[in-house]
């Protein structure tokens, strides 16, 4: 099993290279790239191999997805919504969805979830996308924003109101009605092909609804979501060991008021706290992992806490970690300044701090009340 | 997810009932009658949903399906009792 994740970072390692910083500058990851890529399953690893994944458990899938994380946070946000479109169908959909889409999924597709709309980010249930019968098929009207992976996908899991419940509904993005909108210059995970997408009308067959029924909305989208949790919280851990690295190789190669910067106390004191936020989010992240791959109820909230606590730990520590390099990592592209950026987003994505804290909250309540 | 269903010893209703109960009581801190909707009584968070199909799933060795994870099938629990039911049936084929 080891073997197999250290394999697949092994192939992120080469399909990164030294290409992170100009995938940053520039906002694009090259098609050919992710493409390949997925038909390694390295994009969605946690597929089990009867479908074409490399069938590896959270554990090691989480192990690759701070690897990646460590190397360029925009491709692993493509990790992210791959593995999370890939999860959601292996979750919801039927046995033939699952053989026909995630065959796709490990052939070198490429696939986002949307969930946010204008009007309903952190409030799903202010969802307004409609799923609707139509004659013998189905009709899809709605607007997404802000789609992961949106640029590249070839589908999209889109959720949406149906009957008088919830569904998610496969969208071919070639599909006519199909409109991909990419964001311009997003503050962080600048490669990661962020779109906002326009469905007006689009014509579906029947079996594009995962599962084929409505389900609870509060059901599916905690489904997804949870995945996503575990594979941000992961992906902040690899911010923290790049900044950890990066901060500590540069205290102690760099010389200022005639001692190295590792002397001074006050950048020592970033280096410790560096340290103890690597290690407790990953001992964080391996317990909701543990959970996950024991399939025990307890791995929604510990999906949420280490979500939490991760993506905080991962926004101050590069915040520190900038403070320690100074202006060697005060310019776009540098793996600090990348850190900064991408670190913040992962505070909004996949239920903001506010909304984590407010299910941590309930959860303490439900406890001890 | 789960080719390892290994349903050799038998659950009858009445024992799928008391642990459907009992994890339902913990969780919410009240009685739970088996034909209380938990759902229109406003026992169920959209987390709590998830836990209580992973919890079934884990539990009684089954694989709930896109197709079963309709509200009505987690309504009450006799209801759940129904699908876990019919899940270890259909596994044994």
């Amino acid at each position: 099993m080891t073997e197999r994740w250290s394999e697949a970072a092994e192939l992120v390692a080469i399909a990164v290279g030294d290409r992170a910083e100009t995938w940053d500058r520039t906002g694009r990851i090259p098609l050919e790239t992710l493409r390949e890529l997925g038909t390694k399953g390295v994009l969605c690893a946690q597929i089990p191999q009867e479908y074409g994944g490399l069938g590896l458990s959270s554990l090691d899938n989480g192990e690759l997805t701070a690897a990646t994380g460590a190397r360029c946070s925009s491709l692993r946000s493509v990790l992210t919504s791959q593995g999370m479109a890939a999860w959601t169908i292996m979750r919801l959909g039927s046995a033939a969805q699952r053989r026909t889409h995630l065959a796709a999924l490990t052939g070198g597709s490429l696939a986002g979830v949307a969930f946010s709309e204008p009007q309903a980010g952190s409030d799903l249930s202010a969802m307004s996308t409609r799923i609707s019968e139509d004659g013998s098929g189905l009709r899809i009207d709605g607007r997404k924003v802000w789609i992961t992976v949106g640029a590249y996908a070839d589908l999209l899991v889109v959720f949406g109101r149906f009957g008088d419940d919830a569904a998610a509904v496969l969208v071919p993005t070639d599909a006519p009605g199909v409109r991909i909108e990419r964001v311009a210059d997003p503050l962080g995970c600048r490669a990661a092909g962020h779109a906002d997408v326009h469905l007006d009308g689009v014509r579906l067959p029947r079996d594009a609804v995962l599962g084929g029924a409505a389900m609870p909305l509060g059901l599916i989208a905690t489904t997804a979501l949870t995945y996503g949790r575990v594979s941000v919280a992961w992906g902040c851990v690899g911010i923290l060991r790049s900044c950890l690295a990066e901060a500590a190789r540069h205290a102690s190669s760099r010389a200022q008021g005639g001692a190295m910067l590792s002397s001074h106390q006050l950048v020592r004191r970033h280096l410790a706290e560096l340290t103890v936020a690597e290690q407790a989010a990953t001992r964080l992240c391996e317990h909701v992992s543990r959970c996950w791959d024991a399939r025990t109820s307890d791995l929604v909230m510990a999906a949420v806490l280490a979500k939490h606590f991760a993506a905080t730990r991962a926004a101050e520590g590069a915040s520190a970690a900038v403070q320690v390099l100074a202006s060697a990592g005060s310019r776009d592209g540098h793996p600090v300044a990348r850190a900064y950026r991408d670190a913040k987003l992962m505070e909004l994505i996949e239920g903001s701090n506010e909304m984590s804290q407010l299910m941590l909250a309930d959860h303490a309540l439900a406890a001890w009340s | 997810m789960s080719s390892s269903t290994t349903n050799q010893h038998i659950l009858s209703p009445g024992s799928i009932c008391g642990k459907l109960t009992a994890f339902l009581e913990r969780q919410t801190k009240r009685d739970i009658e088996p034909d209380l909707d938990i759902f229109a009584a406003g026992l169920v968070s959209s987390l709590f949903a998830l836990e209580l199909v992973v919890h079934i799933e884990s539990t009684f060795d089954v694989a709930i399906g896109g197709p079963d994870l309709r509200l009505d099938n987690f309504r009450t629990v006799d209801r759940m009792t129904e699908l876990v039911l019919r899940l270890r049936g259909e596994s044994d084929d």
